[in-house]
């Protein structure tokens, strides 16, 4: 404001162009919003629009392929137990002591054995050529995700075996049957994530 | 420094925190809304007429603001745009509250300068201004206060530039009879 004063101090002016564009606010509004700001998603570049749509759209595709290929165990696994007989059992023919002993020859649900060693041979193609591929992806990986990466499949690979075992001597368990389909899944996620994590434009 | 190397170096420093604000900063964007509020409030206290609503349209504006960050092209005046953002919160805030005034005839002519014959004070021509109906003053703010140009107060009110210079027209026969002389 560029006024002149008057003889009691006030400000005079004789354009409307000398007026105060700015006027402080009463009080601070600031506080007030930033604390609406913590609710809205910060702004992102227009540039990198595109971009983010096609990381939300790989993310997706991501995750749809995963779930796919955990559908897949799983239906594989089902497709085992449900229709594939035991390695060296005739069909339909069970002797009068094994099912004395197998709860599942009342019930009619499967053993543990057919759940843990038949899989969807897609499954197993997949797994086969993610496993393949693995030692060249986690070399392209930061040592520490490299190591991570490591420690989980060997944790898993344990799991796997422990199960295994704990099914040999109770292959009846549904419970023991449902880690190992879920171990299944959790080494197939951890394959897959190396896989993305290690292709180009891809991240962690 | 002259004055244009002060300029740059301000816009240059605008363009940092932009840039950072862009990122999701929001101290940058805090420093932004502490160079700005003022002459947003000012104008949306002039537009509404009520401190609450200008309270409230000035963080809405730099709510919408930060929504719309990404969209900010640095190549045009932040003030500009921000200013923009504060007249459309303003009008739609106080559609909300008050029917709209139907709009004067168009005029090809308008008020080049707003000068008064005597020194009037601050507070009785803000007054006298604040009297004025909503659509004269909205454009008398703009164009004379702010300095827009016919066209841009117009685009930013949504109105036709002939209405636009019809309501200067307006606000100046309104202001003369309210300051008891000659507005030119």
């Amino acid at each position: 404001m560029t006024g002149r004063e008057g003889p009691d101090g006030r400000t005079l002016v004789k354009s409307l162009g000398e007026l105060p564009q700015s006027i402080e606010p009463p009080r601070d509004l600031w506080p007030t919003i930033e604390a609406r700001l913590g609710g809205i998603e910060a702004p992102a570049p227009a540039a990198t629009a595109a971009q983010s749509i096609g990381r939300r759209r790989s993310a997706r595709l991501r995750w749809l392929a995963a779930a796919a290929m955990i559908a897949s165990v799983a239906v594989g696994v089902w497709i085992g137990r449900s229709l594939l007989p035991l390695p060296g059992a005739v069909p339909g023919a069970r002797s009068p002591a094994s099912a004395a002993n197998d709860t599942s020859a009342v019930t009619g649900a499967p053993t543990a054995l057919d759940a843990a060693y038949v899989a969807d041979p897609r499954y197993e193609r997949q797994r086969a050529e993610l496993l393949r591929s693995l030692q060249t992806r986690l070399a392209a990986l930061p040592p520490a995700s490299r190591a991570k990466v490591m420690a989980s499949l060997e944790t898993i690979q344990r799991a796997k075996e422990d199960l295994e075992r704990a099914l040999g001597r109770d292959p009846g368990n549904a419970l023991l049957q449902e880690l190992l389909v879920n171990t299944y899944q959790d080494e197939m996620r951890v394959l897959t994530d190396v896989r993305e994590a290690s292709d180009p434009g891809e991240g962690i | 420094m002259t004055e244009a190397q002060a300029g740059d170096s301000r816009v240059d420093w605008e363009g940092a925190l932009l840039q950072r604000a862009r990122a999701g900063d929001t101290r940058a964007f805090e420093r932004l809304y502490r160079e700005h509020a003022g002459k947003v409030y000012g104008l949306c206290l002039r537009m509404t007429r009520d401190v609450q609503l200008a309270e409230d349209c000035t963080q809405d504006t730099f709510i919408n603001a930060w929504r719309a960050l990404a969209g900010f092209e640095t190549r045009s005046s932040l003030s500009t745009w921000l200013h923009r953002i504060a007249v459309n919160v303003s009008l739609a805030k106080r559609r909300k509250s008050s029917p709209v005034e139907p709009a004067p005839e168009e005029s090809e002519d308008a008020p080049a300068a707003w000068t008064v014959e005597t020194p009037v004070e601050v507070e009785e021509i803000e007054t006298a201004i604040g009297a004025l109906p909503d659509g004269a003053r909205d454009a008398l703010v703009l164009h004379a206060l702010y300095g827009y140009s016919h066209g841009e107060a117009a685009q930013m009110l949504g109105i036709a530039e002939g209405t636009c210079k019809a309501q200067l027209h307006r606000a100046r026969k309104l202001l003369r009879e309210r300051l008891g002389m000659e507005v030119n």
